[in-house]
């Protein structure tokens, strides 16, 4: 019985505590308000003790209406028409329907399935840490919409892969491995992480969407909305909110925050470029890194022009020559190579 | 989440149930199959056994009907019977394997709750801390805390459930909250924390009191 000289734990390890928690009803409100009003000085204990016993709630998966619907269909059919002979066994221990127990109890049978069993783990095991899980990858100038097992969806930029764990759908942990730059919109799964793995840091996503660029050696996330969590070798976890870009420096793998419009950084996705608040330096990166070109300047003042508005990336050499004209610059193409003068 | 039902409806509705009525029957997978999925899933992480799992608890429930004994908590009846049932399956699937916790595939992960009664950024990174540090805890308590802070179930129940002595589901809650007080009381100690703490519990009661 609770009384006035309770700690926070005690409270918390109180079976009538943790069920008004839990499952108040007007009876246990009753109780403990009396309670509080009697021992005031034992409010905050309590609250600290709510607190306590909210933290400790765990992540679920709900099986989809669908499935449970299907379910008791195959029970309720199974009972009309009953194919198994009656259970033996009385207590509560799984029995096998017939067909089962006739193969299973055979000795040589449990060594081949043994063996089969094992192939089959070791195989799944080594896909999901190395190569054999699917792998995506784009040519140059080429852009690829990926709808994962489990219902995301994955927007691959130019020569950039992406390799995903097989049976996505299962997976407690949803992992993915980048390299080069695409957009996720992550379907929501109770209880399921996904982790975008990139060579510098590694991604978190505590739920939705977001853009990730692993280009030039540094990972560069920017997050449109949710929340996501990153963390490198180096620095332990950093909360993201939306319109957060962080930066991974290569170096270190330090992260650094920044404050941005999130939509000028996945326009890529649409097939355009937006030029607003970029740097010309930053604005041919991103396009030799889409079409695998070089980009020259002749003159250094062409770099400090600012420039605005927006740049369709559908075709290489129309991109750049509209890109040339605003910056009124002449042209000159030697095999890959573009200089600007 | 947690069900409705007081002990009297679990008791009525399961004496329903096992005096043959085909209404309580499919009353009782209406209410538990989610919350039982949920549970198996946590514990084995494999939606087919899972399902197959159920499909086999229900038949048998339905079979056995007139020989079951009572219970004033269903829930807990269930779980017991289906975490078994599940013991069963991953047995036999990790005959080879010497792990004494058998469910190797387990996740109880502990998930940041919606902070809404308390001023979130306090709590943002200290939250982040406290449950990592939960959740490096072993899946065997985990599962405890699970079924005590989550599901609502007794210390006996959950020992019950797991096969476990009573005294090893205390000891589990005696970490738990060892964890929680090392990393908790001092961020939530720190300024102003109180205030909006004793703000959050009446707009927590409010809550309760409006329905």
């Amino acid at each position: 019985m609770p009384n006035p000289a309770f700690t926070v734990e005690d409270f918390c390890k109180d079976p009538t505590f943790i069920r008004w928690v839990l499952t108040p009803t007007d009876e246990s409100n009753r109780f403990w308000q009396t309670f509080m009003a009697d021992h005031p000085h034992k409010v905050p204990d309590i609250q600290l003790a709510i607190e306590y016993i909210k933290t400790i709630q765990f992540s679920e998966t709900d099986p989809s209406p669908a499935d449970l619907a299907q379910l008791k269909q195959r029970i309720w059919n199974d009972i009309e028409n009953p194919v198994h002979p009656p259970y033996r066994r009385t207590e509560f221990r799984p029995d096998s329907p017939v067909r089962k127990t006739a193969w299973y109890q055979r000795p040589y049978w449990v060594a081949a399935a043994a063996i089969v069993l094992i192939l089959s783990l070791g195989i799944g095991w080594w896909a999901y840490n190395s190569t054999t899980g699917l792998t995506y990858q784009t040519a140059y100038g080429k852009i690829q919409e990926i709808k994962l097992a489990d219902g995301s969806l994955v927007t691959l930029n130019a020569n950039s892969s992406l390799k995903v764990a097989d049976n996505m759908g299962d997976r407690a942990i949803r992992e993915v491995w980048l390299r080069g730059e695409a957009y996720f919109d992550i379907a929501k799964r109770k209880g399921s992480k996904f982790i975008v793995h990139t060579p510098e840091a590694q991604v978190e996503v505590l739920g939705t969407e977001f853009n990730v660029n692993t280009r030039r050696e540094q990972t560069n996330v920017v997050l449109h909305e949710g929340k996501v969590q990153l963390s490198t070798e180096n620095q332990s976890s950093l909360v993201m909110k939306p319109g957060d870009m962080a930066i991974v420096s290569p170096k270190n793998q330090q992260i650094q925050l920044k404050r941005v419009q999130p939509e000028l950084y996945d326009a890529w996705k649409k097939s355009y470029l937006i030029l607003d608040g970029k740097s010309l330096p930053e604005i041919i990166a991103s396009l030799e890194d889409t079409f695998g070109v070089t980009i020259k300047l002749a003159d250094g003042k062409l770099a400090e022009k600012t420039l605005t508005g927006k740049l369709r990336t559908e075709v290489a050499e129309d991109c750049i020559d509209n890109l040339a004209i605003i910056l009124d610059a002449e042209v000159i193409k030697t095999g890959d190579t573009y200089l600007f003068e | 989440m947690n069900s409705p039902l007081t002990p009297a409806e679990h008791t009525l509705l399961w004496n329903d149930f096992r005096n043959g009525s085909q209404a309580a029957f499919s009353q009782l997978y209406e209410l538990f199959s989610a919350d039982l999925y949920r549970y198996g899933y946590n514990l084995i992480r494999n939606r087919q056994l899972v399902e197959d799992g159920l499909h086999e608890l229900f038949l048998h429930l339905h079979e056995k009907r007139h020989r079951l004994g009572p219970t004033d908590n269903i829930r807990f009846y269930l779980y017991r019977a289906l975490r078994r049932r599940l013991l069963d399956t991953v047995t036999r699937l990790n005959k080879l394997d010497s792990d004494d916790y058998l469910f190797n595939q387990a996740e109880f992960l502990i998930k940041p709750y919606e902070q809404t009664l308390v001023e979130e950024q306090l709590i943002e990174q200290q939250k982040l801390l406290v449950i990592a540090q939960l959740n490096k805890l072993p899946k065997r308590q985990k599962e405890i805390l699970y079924l005590i802070y989550m599901k609502g179930l007794t210390y006996q129940q959950a020992a019950e459930i797991m096969e476990i002595t009573i005294k090893s589901v205390y000891n589990t809650v005696n970490v738990a909250l060892t964890t929680l007080r090392a990393h908790v009381r001092t961020s939530f100690d720190q300024g102003g924390a109180l205030w909006s703490l004793t703000i959050g519990l009446l707009i927590y009661f409010t809550k309760i009191l409006l329905g």
